[in-house]
């Protein structure tokens, strides 16, 4: 959409008001940090514009840590970079390709532009300029830089894709988690006395209070169900929802025993052509009419439910209005 | 017996005391200072940043701006058209939020009730003349930001 | 001799005073002896969670009010804390002192329009007046801190919208002991009434094994003796600072459910007595990004409304709106029991039984 435009012309206004020079705009200005950053959001288009952002691998590689300890790291930053950061958006959504940046991504490669800018200085060089206007250097320095620059890019990505991951694939060592006990000790629960393969997918949930989330294969998890609840004491169905991940559809249930107070996170995949689970109903009452619901909303069938029917929309609606592909009908209304 | 007599007796107690009701319509009913009620519009201020509406969760603003007919000023856009829907504005409060010049704020005005529907389609112009009771704080955010609380 | 009876389907609601907003549910009778019940919902289905997925976090927030009208605020809350734990913000120390009180202000406010319509259901006038008179005190407080009445929108993510005005927090204080004395009127109005007694003491009672397996919560699962509270299991916001009881009661039945909710706005009122005595200084919103884009993962956030416990489990794909906002609608769960429970009751009771639930429609719906 215009979205882009608006958010130019916005800046402008913005800037008009305050009696500024619409910055966004000024090309020309050496504001190292702004430009810099604009040019590492597409350091492979442009070759000179590597070149023209040396930045330290070392430094590009603390960033990139710094973003793993969480935003606690990036605020300090944020704080520093102040206005720069601001501004440092601006460009970057002004360049061929805008692009949405998930905070992951981009704090990593604020942080290589100010590596970038640090290296700069310390060469003794005018801060680097923009991508439009590649510099005379000498070989030697030019090969040093583009050394530093590919390390710089290489670790933001590595930052992004941290942050992809979530909490799954962190490049470095981890505390264990308080809670990495529980998990172990359902996951072997269920794959000794369900199936051996019962488990597809296992891990804590670190954000959300290290909770611990198991994915059940679809088959067997009526058995595990029944299983959970015997062994575990897993007493209280806290939640039943449903999510389309427009490849699979997943079912969420966070379950709870009110004997132990141990809290489990247990997602069951299904096709997203046919989708199909076992109802729990029997097992907790609770899920009745979530799973209505979640038939309701996102199509997902529950053999063994006792009264399959639609329950907030009409039993006449077209589409399951919950799925990503879902045209309503009248997009009016 | 002895409860249905308490509480009888609670009733009878409470004939004497002084009443709490208003007599709302003939007297009008006084908001406090942050009341939400309908906005107040002011033209000369709008630069047309489209910030009210891309934030109004239910899509009822739609504005329009023009190029500005003085060329000396700075700013280039004035705007044209800015309507509101009340019929599904919930006044939420998001548009005066995040309005950089405060030229849309909200009046402790809330008597909204009209006979049709189209009554509730609110033009610049209405919205301009509704410049009674207009509420004092409407910045909050844009205090924060100018001292640097946000962003 | 007895009369001769036979089966009849009676339709009570969409538009019926007794549910409260348009909840609709068939019976089927056999002389006044309920056989069967069918709820039918989804009269106020507005599709939040449809909505939320192509808004932003701010702007999902007013849409939040809306589900649970009556107690807006915790609704408020229990997004905007499932977004903070996924951004990992720290909320400033007042913001999240207003958010208890205005909580738990909400949570009396709540509780008493339930006793004054519950009462008003099964067929007293005068207590609705009395506590929509002192409910209306605490809605002008609110009215006065951000400005609506029943849509609050006051919460962000990060913090509070608007710090307390000057001599909100002394009304506050003088709030407490005024309710304090109404309390003890209203159980003189009513707690002792017999026909009052008569009327709910007994009916509609199921047993806690029951209560946990059709998920319960709030009031209708403490009424069976089962010691349930988020704000002291799980304690969030700053709930662990202040000493309040979890009252429970063993009867399991509307009686049981009434005495507990009355209970709750004296817990209520002493965790307000000690918040406003503690309330810090202090910013009332964090730093945030003006553009909220929390990072890839998921949260469930679970809180105790007034009416049990909500939830809200988000998925985000670190884009400025959720991938998908799901929300545990504690109304809607509770409502489940209902058929179960009036199966073998008198139709008088349907009333009785519903009304203690404590369902709000909005939310039953979403």
């Amino acid at each position: 959409m215009t979205e882009h435009k608006d958010q130019e012309q916005l800046q402008e206004q913005q800037a008009a008001a305050s009696g500024e020079a619409p910055a966004a705009k000024d090309t020309t200005k050496p504001e190292a940090a702004a430009q810099g950053e604009a040019s590492a959001e597409q350091p492979a288009e442009k070759g000179s514009a590597a070149e023209a952002k040396p930045a330290e691998a070392p430094e590009g590689g603390t960033g990139a840590a710094g973003r793993n300890e969480g935003p606690a790291s990036s605020g300090v930053k944020a704080e520093t970079s102040g206005r720069q950061a601001a501004s440092g958006e601006a460009p970057a959504s002004d360049g061929e390709k805008p692009k949405r940046l998930d905070p992951a991504e981009r704090e990593a490669r604020r942080a290589a532009a100010l590596a970038a800018r640090a290296a700069a200085q310390a060469a003794g060089e005018a801060p680097a300029g923009d991508g439009e206007k590649p510099k005379r250097l000498d070989p030697a320095e030019r090969e040093a830089r583009r050394a530093a620059a590919l390390a710089a890019k290489a670790a933001a990505k590595a930052a992004a894709g941290g942050g992809d991951e979530g909490e799954g694939a962190e490049p470095a060592p981890k505390e264990p988690s308080p809670n990495q006990p529980l998990l172990d000790k359902i996951v072997a629960l269920i794959r000794d006395q369900v199936a051996p393969d019962a488990v597809e997918d296992q891990y804590i949930n670190e954000v959300d209070s290290h909770l611990p989330v198991v994915v059940v294969k679809n088959e067997h998890w009526l058995k595990t169900a029944k299983l959970l609840k015997q062994s575990l004491k897993l007493d209280y169905l806290i939640n039943l929802s449903g999510v389309d991940y427009e490849t699979y559809m997943e079912v969420v249930y966070h379950i709870e025993s009110f004997q132990t107070g141990e809290k489990y996170c247990l997602k069951v995949r299904t096709d997203r052509d046919a989708p199909s689970i076992a109802s729990v109903t029997p097992v907790w009452s609770t899920a009745n009419w979530p799973e209505r619901e979640v038939y309701d909303l996102l199509g997902i069938q529950f053999p063994g439910h006792p009264d399959l029917r639609r329950i907030l929309l009409p039993d006449d609606w077209a589409g399951h209005p919950l799925r990503k592909d879902y045209e309503p009908l009248d997009p009016e209304v | 017996m002895k409860g249905l007599v308490k509480g009888l007796g609670v009733t009878l107690r409470n004939m004497t005391k002084k009443k709490v009701t208003y007599k709302y319509p003939d007297e009008p009913m006084k908001m406090p200072n942050r009341f939400r009620g309908v906005q107040h519009f002011e033209p000369e201020k709008c630069i047309v940043c489209n910030q009210c509406a891309r934030i109004c969760p239910t899509e009822c603003i739609t504005l329009t701006g023009k190029k500005n007919p003085d060329p000396e000023s700075k700013v280039k856009l004035v705007i044209d058209t800015f309507d509101l829907n009340f019929e599904i504005c919930i006044l939420c409060d998001l548009c005066t939020e995040v309005c950089p010049t405060e030229a849309i704020v909200m009046t402790n005005n809330f008597e909204l009730a009209a006979y049709s529907r189209d009554e509730l389609f609110k033009d610049k112009e209405w919205l301009t003349a509704n410049n009674t009771n207009v509420r004092e704080e409407n910045n909050v955010s844009l205090l924060k930001a100018k001292k640097g609380g946000a962003e | 001799m007895a009369l001769r009876t036979e089966e009849l389907l009676l339709n009570v609601g969409p538009q019926h005073p007794s549910t409260h907003g348009v909840f609709r549910i068939v019976v089927k009778i056999d002389g006044e002896i309920i056989k069967e019940a069918t709820p039918v919902m989804g009269y106020l289905h507005r599709g939040t969670e449809k909505l939320a997925e192509n808004l932003n976090y701010t702007q999902i927030i007013p849409y939040t009010d809306r589900m649970d009208y009556v107690s807006a605020m915790t609704n408020n809350y229990v997004l905007v804390s499932a977004v903070e734990k996924l951004m990992q913000l720290e909320v400033p120390e007042r913001a999240e002192f207003l958010r208890v009180i205005v909580m738990e202000l909400q949570r009396i406010a709540s509780h008493l329009l339930w006793w004054g319509t519950y009462l008003l259901d099964i067929g007293a006038m005068s207590p609705f007046l009395f506590a929509f008179r002192d409910r209306e005190i605490i809605i002008e407080l609110f009215n006065e801190l951000c400005g609506a009445r029943l849509t609050y929108f006051y919460m962000r993510v990060g913090g509070v919208k608007w710090d307390a005005p000057d001599g909100w927090i002394q009304k506050v204080r003088d709030f407490v002991p005024y309710m304090r004395e109404r309390l003890k009127l209203y159980d003189d109005l009513v707690s002792g009434n017999e026909i009052f007694l008569a009327r709910i003491k007994g009916v509609g009672r199921y047993d806690a094994q029951t209560a946990i397996d059709y998920g319960l919560s709030g009031a209708n699962l403490r009424c069976t003796g089962v010691k349930r509270d988020l704000r002291k299991d799980q304690p969030y916001s700053v709930y662990d600072r202040f000493e309040f009881d979890v009252p429970t009661r063993t009867e399991g039945d509307c009686y049981a459910r009434y005495l507990l909710r009355i209970e709750e706005i004296k817990q209520s009122l002493r965790i307000l007595e000690q918040a406003v005595e503690m309330f810090p200084e202090g910013p009332v919103m964090a730093k945030v990004p003006r553009v909220l884009r929390p990072p890839e993962g998921e949260v469930y956030s679970r809180v105790e409304s007034p009416r049990g416990e909500i939830g809200c489990y988000v998925v985000s794909k670190g884009k400025d709106s959720p991938y998908r906002l799901k929300f545990r609608r504690p109304s809607f769960v509770n409502l489940q029991i209902l058929p179960k429970l009036l199966v073998g009751e008198s139709i008088t009771n349907l009333i009785t039984i519903l009304g203690a639930t404590d369902i709000v429609v909005g939310e039953v719906d979403a």
